[in-house]
């Protein structure tokens, strides 16, 4: 269970990230289990059901990458006619979401998030 | 080889992913977590996606059986899960809160798929908790113009899910 600090951390950090990357229309932590712990977004997505969508995600992903021995899984990329999501561990109890409506900022969304986990698992 | 698709749903702790190791010839295809929430309190984990194993039946009939997760938020999943599904199995951990309301809540999330295919009851955790009873669970059912068979297991035993499945799949025949 995070704290209340954490918590404002997760969302201080997911602001920063918007910020930083005007590509990013919307992100969010979601526990493992898929409860909503932090978001921010530029648009009105229902963020509660994607957190939890993304923990049933994220855990096939985990499934898939240990059924093939492949390590661990680092993302999932849903690749979409109007944008892209991805979907990455922050730690063992934490995903980041991330969404873009730029059908061609795949590498940016990734390097961003991608960032922005391993500075949210840093602080935790 | 005719090849049937199960559903095993019902309430968080009531056995489901358990049920489907008793029964699978696979090892199971699992997506449990750390549960984060009140969960932890009754297990560790919990299921976020789905269970997945395959048996067979001594006529040759493969049964494919999937697991939902329990919880009402994940229940996008019962949707798709239940895609192509002959029947469903609903397990009840009888040793929890309101039994009964717990049921409801599946028998109202399941009802189509179950005025389509069929729907066995399962009752476990009996040993912990007696009631409410199985008529108990009959006359409730009654009650929602159903009527379908109720047992009480454990689902630790494969025999005990074996006869619930085996009626759930009867049932499809005739």
């Amino acid at each position: 269970m995070l704290s209340s600090q954490q918590k404002q951390l997760l969302n201080n950090k997911l602001q920063t990230l918007l910020e930083n990357s005007e590509e990013i229309t919307a992100a969010l932590v979601t526990t493992v289990d898929g409860h909503l712990c932090a978001m921010h977004q530029r648009k009105d997505y229902p963020l509660d059901r994607l957190a939890t969508m993304g923990s049933s995600l994220m855990s096939l992903g985990d499934t898939i990458t240990a059924e093939l021995k492949m390590g661990s899984c680092r993302n999932i990329i849903s690749e979409n006619e109007s944008g892209i999501v991805t979907f990455m561990h922050i730690n063992n109890s934490l995903v980041l979401i991330t969404i873009t409506l730029q059908k061609n900022a795949l590498g940016l969304l990734l390097a961003h998030s991608r960032k922005a986990a391993e500075e949210m698992a840093k602080s935790l | 080889m005719k090849e049937i698709k199960l559903v095993f749903t019902g309430s968080m702790g009531a056995g489901k992913t358990t049920a489907i190791s008793a029964l699978s010839e696979i090892p199971v295809i699992n997506t449990d977590v750390n549960a984060t929430d009140e969960v932890i309190a009754r297990k560790a984990t919990t299921t976020v996606a789905l269970d997945y194993g395959e048996m067979t039946l001594p006529d040759g009939q493969k049964l494919r059986l999937y697991g939902t997760p329990g919880q009402e938020r994940f229940a996008y999943m019962w949707k798709i899960l239940m895609q192509g599904a002959l029947g469903l199995i609903i397990l009840v951990d009888n040793a929890g809160e309101n039994p009964l309301g717990d049921l409801e809540i599946y028998l109202n999330h399941f009802r189509e798929d179950i005025e389509k295919t069929t729907a066995v009851i399962g009752v476990t955790r009996m040993d912990l908790s007696k009631k409410p009873n199985l008529a108990a669970y009959n006359d409730f059912l009654r009650k929602k113009n159903l009527q379908l068979p109720v047992f009480s297991v454990d689902v630790r035993r494969k025999q005990n899910v074996v006869l619930m499945v085996q009626t759930l799949v009867a049932m499809l025949e005739y």
